[in-house]
């Protein structure tokens, strides 16, 4: 698009470093020195690590996900998996579920295992719960649970990681009062380090998405008689199921 | 924001008088402080992350002309548009032109301390377009009509009280009077706005250049809010606040969060690479990024001073520092409190404004000592201390004991080694007047703000009365 006053700015910057242009000495304070080689190297080995040690991974987010604020529920089967989002939803006495349109739903039947409660499920995608933007905006407004996948999870910090793309609204996991997840065993990373060398990677072969976030628990503040209170914009309730 | 920093005296001994104040706050720094302090302890390797931030902030700093290129050149690519603003006006007047060529009606905005030192709600509610805070502690101080009193915590200083009492005013119901039930009210209050926002503005936490990609912090959510539902997103950034590579950001992510709040993440961290893409249900369709100086190159020319650009707004100092903690946040008069803040602010809004800001520590050396970035504050205020008393007469506003006071600490300072000592001394000196490690009375040179007391600190009309008025116009 446009660059304004770049370089008039960028001289001032120069004069007060007294230096002129150039690209800086390799320094290993930054990882900007490793190439692109080292960067998809060091991706292999960690979606290697990712599914060596999965069951290891699995274990520590379960914990450090409960620690952050997740209510966790680990469950066998994919069947399983969708009763259990069902139930939340019964126990939670809503009826306007919102979902992403994600792989996961091929794998777990949360549509049938909702419909057996005699709840329907809308789809947050522009093509189905809504025309256009504003519709789906409101429709994730006015959901009281929004469900969806995981792209990864962070062990170290309880974490888990959504790329807003086709089919994942950035406010089904936002908007709603209620979110809940459903993570696949083998998704789990060791720490941010390995998440910023996955991105990193992608981007480096151009695939980055337009946003990342990052969600450890749920919404929260502290700004009243610093109390910490849960749900202030997002969700208040934020469910972490782990399939396998 | 005008600056009121030559106001400090006042300020200091408003807040000193003020006992709710008083109480409330040394409770909650208490528990700020000793959360961070546990949290950097259990921290493994806690000194060596410190050291590694350190070192990427040393090398961005000293080659910042060819990351801010570099930046600009990637946000180009990812489809956002750059702005490279010399000053606050300059920013503003391109965010508002935005804006109303855009027929911006509502603009949403998340925690961007840049963006309060142009002002830029007050400027917009001016050229008639809403602009709503959407931090809970921003948005109450908003309709408080005040200005942040702490980086992390903006509304610290008020009571729930306080608080119930103006969110009843705004909207006409009784809003209850537990934490929980206010906190119900306001995500009532703002989910609405946040519905009908067309336009926000963020701050950034972290710029990464390598992937022109700007990075938010938050717990509330307010970040996810801001670049999820408007049409168009404007970041306003520091010029200082970049990393080289996407690597990076794991590293600064870890010591900004322990040392702001003590967790080991915020509940969202959120990165945006440019617009939303094509094929994505949502998002906004525009973003821009604005690169603010605004008095940031005379931090950069100044050696002695350079590394105050080092720091990522995490609080830590000003939770650790016995003036900040008696004197609170308003007196500083500037956009940035505390130790911190005495050494940007003064630079930043003009040295004979803030001549007294350098003054407003003891040099008890606890900022330097909790700084993820070990920012040498002391040093930095000694040396502006020397630039006051150096300055033109008529900016040499610190009385004679104060001039005496810094004498006595050039004397300390002047051989290398001296300065422990010096800091020694400090602590010797405060003792009498401290109980519990913090000081009842401001030991000299500080001792003047205890005992002026003039007009309290002024604000502009508060946003709540222009609230009611909107909302009368049936606009709200
Ligand atoms: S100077 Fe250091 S401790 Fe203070 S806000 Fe900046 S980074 Fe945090």
């Amino acid at each position: 698009m446009a660059i304004t006053g770049r370089e008039a700015f960028l001289g001032r910057v120069r004069g007060a470093l007294s230096k002129s242009a150039g690209v800086p000495e390799p320094d290993n304070a930054t990882h900007l020195g490793l190439t692109d080689e080292d960067v998809s190297a060091a991706a292999s080995a960690v979606r290697r690590e990712m599914s060596d040690n999965a069951d290891a991974l699995v274990d520590a987010v379960a914990e450090s996900a409960a620690t952050a604020g997740w209510k966790v529920r680990r469950v066998a089967s994919p069947e399983d998996a969708a009763d259990v989002v069902a139930q939340i939803c019964v126990d939670a006495g809503v009826s306007n579920v919102l979902r992403s349109d994600q792989d996961v739903f091929n794998s777990v039947p949360v549509d049938a295992a909702l419909a057996a409660q005699g709840i329907t499920p809308s789809v947050a995608t522009v093509g189905q719960a809504a025309q256009d933007v504003p519709g789906l905006k409101q429709a994730a407004f006015d959901a009281e649970v929004g469900i969806t996948g995981v792209d990864y999870a962070i062990a170290e910090t309880g974490t888990v990681v959504l790329h807003p793309r086709e089919g994942l609204s950035r406010l089904v996991s936002l908007a709603p009062g209620r979110h809940i997840a459903i993570l696949n065993r083998g998704d789990v990373l060791p720490s941010l380090d390995e998440l910023f060398t996955l991105e990193r990677s992608d981007y480096n072969a151009g695939e980055i998405e337009g946003s990342m976030n990052l969600i450890s628990g749920p919404s929260r503040t502290g700004d009243i008689a610093a109390t910490i209170v849960d749900g202030i914009h997002g969700p208040f309730e934020v469910h972490l199921v782990i399939v396998g | 924001m005008l600056p009121k920093t030559e106001n400090f005296k006042r300020g200091a001994a408003e807040t000193l008088a003020d006992p709710i104040i008083q109480e409330s706050m040394e409770a909650v720094y208490n528990g700020f402080h000793t959360n961070r302090q546990s949290a950097g302890a259990a921290t493994e390797g806690w000194d060596d992350q410190r050291d590694r931030g350190r070192a990427i902030k040393e090398h961005t700093i000293a080659n910042l002309d060819y990351y801010l290129n570099m930046l600009a050149d990637n946000v180009d690519a990812n489809g956002g548009n750059v702005f490279f603003a010399p000053d606050s006006a300059a920013a503003s007047e391109y965010i508002l032109n935005l804006a109303r060529d855009r027929d911006v009606k509502t603009v949403i905005k998340s925690k961007s301390m840049v963006s309060e030192e142009m002002s830029l709600a007050h400027e917009m509610e001016a050229v008639g377009i809403e602009a709503v805070e959407t931090d809970l502690g921003e948005y109450i101080i908003q309709l408080a009509g005040e200005a942040p009193y702490h980086i992390i915590a903006p509304a610290i200083h008020k009571s729930q009280d306080q608080v119930a009492e103006m969110f009843k005013e705004t909207t006409g119901v009784d809003p209850g009077d537990t934490p929980e039930e206010l906190t119900i009210t306001a995500r009532g209050m703002l989910r609405e706005t946040f519905q009908r926002a067309d336009m926000s503005v963020t701050g950034v936490n972290f710029a990464v250049a390598e992937s022109g990609s700007i990075v938010l912090v938050t717990n509330e959510g307010n970040g996810r809010m801001c670049t999820s539902i408007p049409r168009v997103h404007v970041a306003v950034m520091g010029m200082e606040k970049i990393v080289p590579s996407i690597q990076d950001l794991s590293m600064m992510l870890r010591i900004l969060i322990r040392s702001a709040t003590g967790q080991r993440i915020s509940s969202y961290v959120t990165m945006v690479n440019g617009p939303r893409r094509d094929e994505e249900e949502d998002g906004p369709e525009e973003f821009h990024l604005v690169i603010v100086d605004n008095g940031r190159m005379r931090l950069l020319e100044d050696p002695k001073l350079r590394e105050a650009l080092y720091c990522l707004r995490c609080g830590a100092c000003l939770n650790a520092c016995p003036v900040y903690r008696k004197v609170g946040g308003h007196s500083y008069g500037w956009v940035y409190p505390g130790p911190i803040g005495a050494v940007v602010s003064p630079v930043l809004s003009g040295l004979k404004q803030g001549k007294d800001l350098p003054f407003a520590s003891s040099l008890c050396g606890a900022c330097k000592e909790v700084c993820p970035v070990r920012i040498d504050i002391p040093n930095m205020l000694l040396h502006l201390r020397n630039e006051v008393a150096e300055g033109p007469s008529e900016s040499r506003g610190s009385g004679r004991m104060e001039r005496l006071g810094w004498k006595a600490w050039r004397f300390g300072n002047m051989k290398s080694g001296r300065f422990r000592r010096g800091g020694k001394m400090a602590n010797f000196l405060g003792r009498p007047f401290a109980r519990d490690g913090m000081f009842r009375r401001l030991p000299p040179p500080l001792s003047g703000w205890t005992r002026s007391r003039d007009l309290p600190l002024t604000t502009s009309t508060p946003f709540r009365d222009r609230f009611k008025k909107r909302r009368q116009r049936g606009e709200g």
